[in-house]
């Protein structure tokens, strides 16, 4: 597959900390691996593609979040990309709304269901640096948090990462959660320009492909310069 | 007040403006933080009795307080003696300190999330709110939290004139629970967070750059409607319609000394220093750039926001083809942001590396962050 398709899902809801930078990065990444990438921005009234290869949820509000909630539950259409091996990175209330169920605007709502968790309020905001290790990757992953949800896993998922600095889920322990092709995370950064080497990973994932690795050392400067200073 | 009490206040007053010379001549500050931090320890009430007896107009916003509130000084000043807060110093110690000076008038500028509490401590006459969108989200966390705030404040002073920018529609919110109100639009601009209406949680319903929510939250019915402009365009205005609601005389205000910058030389290559510190106002600053040579500073300090992820908010695309150099704490950041949106710059160590790296004669346009154009202006 040389052509692959990006689709950012309300970029104007879920674009409050900056995750829209996913899609830019892994754009970029692609071209490096011969990759044509095209990003796709569906907004709140848009119907959501069926033929997306990488779905991408941002941080957002709690009233912004509650209207892409509604706009995703008017079809089956992210579900069903899930199941043909689409990939899809959510960050922070993006995470919460693949979950089953999450707290915002002082109730608790129903989620897509997509991962095994669930999110309630927690007793202080988290703000702050993050640095953990992804058993997943195999490295270290560098972002900023800034979230009150608290996250509990179920037993169908795994921790996307350990978390040496910060607070990541809450317990202070993991950060996020994975299945499959489905990542959760509260790292903002975005976390794919902090740390490149996850974006791809995502466009392995996507494509089914192993790629040489990138040389890219402005890239490669910055994620290494965060995972310093971080500790 | 009781005899005692006014004796107290002096002292306070007294101890509190030794305190702020002493930071002055031996830490070489500016004085106005210890000043009000002091008196309002000795004297936790010395706002509210500071304020008795004089017009206070407060100016509020994520935008431009600084620049609109020394505007708006001089509006005032056809009226009468003006106290005024120190530039930036916009908590309520900086208030405390400002209205240590007798005045008749006091125009004070007031930080967002503190403005609730100035203005149940000072009774402002009038209240100009410029704008509300995403700044220093580590300290601010949401916008809608800080409008909330604001939509708070006002109904609890159904005394006061709020006169603000309702094309903005966290303004507008504030606006619409307010008793006595001057709601002026620009004909209508895209809001960079406007997704959701504020009022009711809704898809927020956009055409062009007007929005009407089903609710009734609109930019559509202002009391004044002017031409559209820029933020230094749009400040001037609403500082002088400000100034009209007391009976002050319009004033010609020049854009330039609303845009918070100035020109410098450095050997030879003359800079336009521009201050920069959140999307919206990056956004201004990149537009104002002319010719081909830029610098941009980069910073992570409390005030700047300690996170860099809203770099990815906005497009540098206008810079592409231009010779762009980057320093500041944070310069592999925004590097790696233009990177990826093919503007490739060089990273310099510092600003004065950065200058030293053009040609003289050259004209540069620097954007620089809270902590980095303070530090150039002094």
């Amino acid at each position: 597959m040389s052509q692959i398709k990006i689709v950012r899902i309300h970029n104007e809801l879920l674009g409050t900390y900056g995750d829209q930078g996913n899609a830019e990065v892994l754009a970029f990444r692609a071209k490096f691996h011969g990759i044509t990438a095209s990003i796709v921005d569906i907004s709140f009234n848009d119907t959501l593609p069926t033929n997306g290869d990488i779905y991408l949820l941002g941080g957002a509000e709690d009233a912004a979040q509650l209207l892409s909630l509604e706009a995703l539950q008017r079809d089956d259409t992210l579900n069903i990309a899930i199941e043909r091996g689409a990939v899809v990175l959510a960050v922070c209330a993006g995470f919460q709304i693949i979950g089953k169920k999450f707290w915002a605007s002082g109730k608790y709502v129903d989620g897509l269901g997509l991962l095994d968790v669930t999110s309630e309020p927690g007793k202080k905001r988290f703000i702050g640096d993050v640095k953990t290790t992804s058993t997943v990757l195999g490295f270290e992953l560098t972002g900023f948090e800034n979230h009150v949800g608290q996250t509990i896993l179920g037993p169908t998922v795994e921790p996307f990462g350990k978390v040496s600095v910060g607070h990541g889920n809450g317990d202070g322990k993991y950060d996020g959660a994975v299945q499959g092709n489905i990542f959760g995370t509260y790292l903002h950064g975005p976390i794919l320009a902090r740390n490149p080497e996850f974006a791809d990973l995502l466009l392995t994932r996507a494509t089914g492909r192993k790629y040489a690795q990138i040389t890219d050392p402005l890239a490669s400067r910055y994620a290494e310069w965060r995972r310093k200073v971080i500790k | 007040m009781a005899g005692e009490a006014v004796m107290r206040l002096k002292i306070a007053i007294f101890i509190a403006k030794f305190a702020g010379q002493l930071s002055k001549t031996i830490l070489h500050k500016s004085g106005e933080t210890i000043t009000g931090r002091v008196l309002l320890t000795l004297y936790p009430k010395a706002i509210t009795e500071l304020a008795k007896g004089r017009t206070v107009i407060c100016v509020s916003g994520t935008n431009g307080k600084t620049s609109t509130t020394k505007a708006l000084v001089e509006i005032i000043s056809q009226l009468g003696s003006v106290t005024t807060s120190s530039s930036g110093s916009n908590l309520d110690r900086g208030a405390a300190s400002a209205l240590i000076s007798k005045s008749e008038y006091a125009v004070l500028e007031v930080d967002e999330l503190h403005l609730a509490n100035v203005i149940e401590q000072t009774k402002p006459k009038v209240v100009l709110l410029l704008n509300l969108t995403r700044d220093q989200l580590h300290r601010m966390h949401e916008v809608k939290r800080v409008a909330e705030r604001w939509e708070k404040a006002v109904i609890a002073a159904p005394d006061t004139i709020f006169i603000g920018d309702i094309d903005d529609p966290f303004v507008s919110l504030a606006l619409k629970a307010a008793v006595n109100k001057v709601a002026i639009s620009f004909g209508g601009r895209k809001h960079l967070d406007g997704a959701v209406c504020p009022a009711c949680g809704a898809y927020l319903n956009w055409i062009g750059n007007n929005y009407e929510c089903s609710c009734g939250l609109t930019n559509r019915k202002p009391d004044q409607l002017f031409a559209s402009g820029s933020a230094a365009y749009r400040n001037a205005i609403l500082a002088n319609e400000t100034g009209k609601l007391l009976g002050a005389k319009e004033i010609a205000i020049v854009e330039k000394r609303l845009e918070r910058s100035f020109d410098r030389d450095y050997k030879g290559i003359s800079a336009v220093i521009r201050l920069t510190k959140n999307p919206a106002s990056w956004i201004e600053a990149l537009n104002s750039i002319v010719g081909d040579k830029a610098i941009l500073i980069v910073n992570s300090q409390e005030v700047d926001g300690i996170d860099t992820s809203w770099l990815w908010d906005i497009s540098f695309a206008q810079l592409a083809s231009k010779q762009v150099i980057v320093c500041g704490e944070r310069s592999l950041d925004i590097a790696y942001r233009l990177h990826v949106e093919g503007i490739e710059a060089e990273i310099a160590d510092n600003f004065l590396s950065a200058i030293d790296k053009f040609e003289k004669g050259s004209r540069v346009y620097v954007l620089a962050a809270y902590t980095a154009f303070f530090e150039l202006v002094n």
